[in-house]
């Protein structure tokens, strides 16, 4: 139910002559659009949605979102699995896709000014001509936003050797609560004073809006060796992933399809991969080219003595992007083996893959649902997709609480409720599984010290509402901050 | 003493229990608590302003957990670094870290102070090998963040926050460390490189040719500039990128690249940490790669002017430069000082931090120079964390 109160009108009129009437939707057909992200199975329908343009904009928009009070909601591609995007009702989403260009390119220093609109993979895009790469690469880079990303921390099949967006982003500028616009991070090696990129990152909209950042970029490496391999189980395949990190290697990816899977994407790529087998990996490994292909061949070897059915390395590179695109394609495929799927993203330590896929299998069994696994092995971070069929009443339900369950393998084998698809209306249930009261505090002061109003997407990460008022004392000003030396920087 | 400041008190917990007890009972009595490890960065920052108790973390030197299989640690933040990494050593992994005095610096120390050495250029910072911490809050709470995994997006990054932030957001108890295979074979190689340009041009070709140093150090005289490059990995990989050196210097300067790490050579690791730890008043200039050329004109001559005899080491892929020294008399340093931070803020927003000074100088410096414009954001979190301006207050940033 929208309130549309005076109030609200006027709202809307303040918003629409900052960013323009066309991008002030109001419109309840148009709104629709927004009522959700990648989480789509959640619909909120928000006030009004604006797609500002500038930094500027944006700072306007948050300072008639604080007088009138109403709730923010930043959104990038709206591609986030986990509602981080949802709307709150009543409440303002701002969208940041108009804010789309690449800035500047900085080969000399190895760095990109962005607005945070800019695809992922157009950043590559723009730079892989002359030789650069931008390392997080999500299975949804080809849709997914850089300001969404640094929202999210998102990860990808590379981040196993090159690490996450937090990795990758050396500072923004950042639209505050309060509308004040702040720069965060250094361009330099060392920024002074706390690190307060590594909360912006993966702050999931709760601390801030990104109107631009400097990202890192890295030399595309000299040699990238890939090989495709197949088991009679997850087991040796587990037991491949585990022997290819033994052995001092540290490969670019490593990335393992199940059964089910590998029959799902086969049905909707059509790549010539075997329907009879158990478990395949995808593994990449690149850097100079001695140490890639020494390194290439090492892992064929171990994968041979971990029981492989048959090893495959790409003919060139076009075959080679085939098979990723297969790998990047497997959640969509999903949809040819099921009417619909339920995507969970669970972390492990990944010694304990191959007990932790059984006992998934065992659970799903149990409770009478297929699940197919495709995920980053490398790094234990499983993405079991638990298979249902919306038409039978109570599946979809059903299907979510088996889901949940297997956050409660994860967290008893020591892992996490999430590795990178975000906590965000989602799990923030499950937050109070995952972290104690006072780790919950301990980020929400991190949440209030940026946005003391906490306007900022209410309702997410946290398990419960939390508010920024209660502080345990008064704070004791030091000598410079009394005589305004300190805090006017 | 800290900088001159007197100790009213020292604890030394044997446990982390212990440690939690400690905090809760000064903070009912609202005494100010400054944390030490190997104490081989207690010069670093502004001088705080009381130290009612200084907690000692020496006997906190467990480790909790190690899967070598997982390749993640756990450990308690007094254990050293040297003692760490012979630990990894048994399992042939390492934490991909290399400091200044790692025997005796700790974990927590490095993660307050955000120590790093040259392999920054391949690993990162702590910031970037963190996955997990505890810490005991001012009022003896403690909490933890992030976890035991690689990859992991539940709640804020409290791990990352903490490093660098100079014990004024809680004690660092345990962390959790991803770790990394130690390298089949690892090579430094010495470039004669002449100038601060001749280095930068290196750098640039390393990355043109593909090459994937591990750390570049650069040690710069006035007059003399020597480079040191450091390949690691599987023997094939290290030889075929020692021979693209080899070419790359003698298409450049015509130079000589010799291996130096051989019997009887220069350890040119060693030589770095000399230049990092030498002198009483040492400084850390950090820019884009890019500005290194400029940077001897700009800021190391005058700088250099303003000490009696100094050593320069730079970390040149990452932008980084310390300085270290025994300065002039006062005056003349102040003076340097400040020219090098406006020279340094004119090109691009550079900074120049002063990671030790002697106690007659920091009266008279700010070691971290002017406010960032987010400033007001971590005085919040501060204000949060600390309410009552009780850990290590004064040393940080603007006072925090």
């Amino acid at each position: 139910m929208i309130l549309r109160t005076a109030e609200t009108v006027d709202a809307q009129r303040e918003l629409a002559a900052i960013v323009g009437s066309e991008n002030c939707i109001v419109d309840p057909a148009e709104l629709r659009v927004y009522e959700c992200d990648g989480l789509t199975g959640t619909r909120v329908r928000p006030l009004v949605v604006v797609l500002p343009a500038t930094t500027e904009e944006v700072a306007g928009v948050v300072k008639i979102a604080r007088r009138y009070g109403l709730p923010i909601v930043p959104r990038g591609a709206g591609t986030g699995l986990s509602g981080g995007a949802l709307p709150v009702e009543n409440g303002i989403v701002i969208g940041l896709s108009r804010m789309h260009r690449i800035l500047e390119i900085d080969f000399e220093n190895l760095r990109m000014r962005l607005q945070p609109g800019v695809i992922n993979l157009d950043v590559t895009k723009a730079i892989a001509a002359h030789g650069y790469y931008y390392a997080p690469d999500p299975s949804s880079q080809s849709v997914c936003s850089i300001g969404g990303n640094i929202a999210e921390n998102s990860g990808g099949a590379h981040c196993l050797k090159y690490g996450f967006t937090t990795n990758h982003v050396y500072s923004a500028t950042v639209v505050t609560s309060d509308g004040d616009v702040v720069e965060i991070g250094s361009p330099c090696s060392d920024a002074v004073g706390y690190d307060l990129m590594a909360a912006l990152v993966g702050s999931e909209g709760l601390v801030g809006i990104v109107t631009e950042a400097v990202v890192r970029i890295l030399r595309t490496p000299e040699k990238t060796c890939t090989l495709f391999a197949t088991f009679p189980s997850t087991d040796e395949a587990g037991n491949c992933v585990s022997g290819i990190v033994a052995a001092g290697i540290v490969p670019a990816a490593i990335e393992m399809m199940d059964k089910l899977a590998i029959e799902a994407i086969v049905k909707s790529t059509g790549v010539d991969w075997p329907l009879d087998v158990g478990a395949a990996l995808l593994v990449d490994v690149d850097g100079v080219e001695a140490e890639a292909e020494h390194t290439a061949a090492q892992a064929v070897e171990i994968a041979r003595a971990s029981g492989a059915l048959e090893v495959r390395t790409p003919r060139d590179e076009r075959e080679r992007q085939l098979m990723w695109k297969g790998r990047k394609s497997a959640f969509a495929a999903m949809g040819r083996i099921s009417p619909n799927y339920y995507v969970q993203d669970g972390v492990i330590p990944r010694s304990e893959i191959s007990l932790v896929l059984r006992e998934i299998a065992d659970l799903c069994a149990r409770e009478g649902f297929r699940v197919a696994n495709v995920f980053h092995a490398g790094d234990g971070n499983l993405h079991p997709l638990v298979l249902y069929d919306g038409r039978i009443p109570g599946q979809a339900h059903h299907a979510e609480e088996v889901a949940a369950e297997i956050l409660r393998i994860c967290l008893r084998h020591g892992g996490s409720i999430t590795g990178e698809h975000g906590v965000g209306a989602d799990k923030a249930a499950y937050m109070g599984e995952a972290f104690s009261e006072a780790d919950l505090e301990s980020m929400n002061f991190v949440r209030c010290a940026f946005d003391p109003h906490a306007i900022f997407n209410p309702g997410k990460v946290f398990p419960t509402p939390r508010l920024c008022g209660d502080r345990a004392g008064a704070y004791v000003p030091h000598a410079t901050e009394i005589s305004e030396q300190a805090g006017r920087g | 003493m800290i900088a001159d400041v007197p100790i009213r008190e020292i604890v030394v917990p044997a446990t982390l229990d212990e440690a939690a007890e400690i905090m809760r009972a000064r903070a009912a009595r609202g005494a100010s608590v400054s944390f030490m490890g190997g104490g081989t960065d207690l010069g670093y920052g502004n001088s705080p302003e009381r130290v009612d108790t200084l907690l000692k973390t020496e006997k906190l030197t467990r480790v909790v957990e190690y899967a070598p299989s997982d390749q993640v640690v756990t450990v308690e933040a007094g254990l050293t670094l040297g003692a760490l990494q012979k630990t990894l050593a048994a399992e042939n992994q390492r934490l991909a870290l290399d400091p200044p005095r790692s025997e005796l610096a700790t974990l927590g120390g490095l993660l307050a102070t955000n120590g790093y050495g040259p392999l920054r250029t391949r690993f990162g910072t702590l910031r970037d090998l963190i996955v997990g911490i505890s810490i005991v809050r001012a009022d003896g709470t403690v909490a933890r963040g992030g976890g035991k995994v690689v990859k992991n997006v539940a709640g804020f990054d409290l791990p990352k926050l903490m490093v660098g932030s100079l014990g004024t957001l809680g004690l660092i108890a345990t962390a959790t460390f991803r770790l990394h295979p130690m390298s089949e074979r690892r090579e430094w190689h010495a470039v004669a490189t002449r100038s601060l340009r001749d280095v930068r041009t290196l750098c640039r070709a390393l990355l043109d040719r593909r090459l994937e140093p591990s750390a570049v150090i650069a040690l710069a005289d006035a007059n003399a500039c020597a480079t040191y490059v450091l390949f690691e990995g599987f023997g094939a990989g290290v030889e075929s990128q020692g021979a693209k050196l080899r070419e790359v210097a003698r298409d450049l300067f015509g130079g000589n690249v010799s291996r130096v790490d051989a019997r009887g050579g220069v350890d040119a690791a060693a030589l770095a940490e000399g230049a990092r730890t030498y002198g009483n008043v040492r400084l850390r200039i950090s820019t884009p790669p890019a500005f290194i050329p400029s940077l001897e004109h700009d800021i190391l001559a005058p700088l250099r002017s303003a000490y009696r005899e100094c050593r320069v080491v730079l970390y040149p892929t990452i932008g980084a430069t310390f300085v270290g020294g025994f300065p002039r008399e006062g005056d003349r340093f102040v003076s340097a000082l400040e020219g090098a931070r406006a020279a340094a803020e004119a090109a691009r927003g550079n900074l120049v931090v002063v990671e030790c000074a002697e106690p007659s100088l920091r009266e008279r410096i700010d070691a971290f120079g002017a406010l960032p414009d987010s400033f007001p954001i971590m005085r919040r979190l501060k204000e949060r964390f600390d309410p009552n301006r009780r850990l290590n207050p004064g040393r940080f940033l603007g006072g925090l």
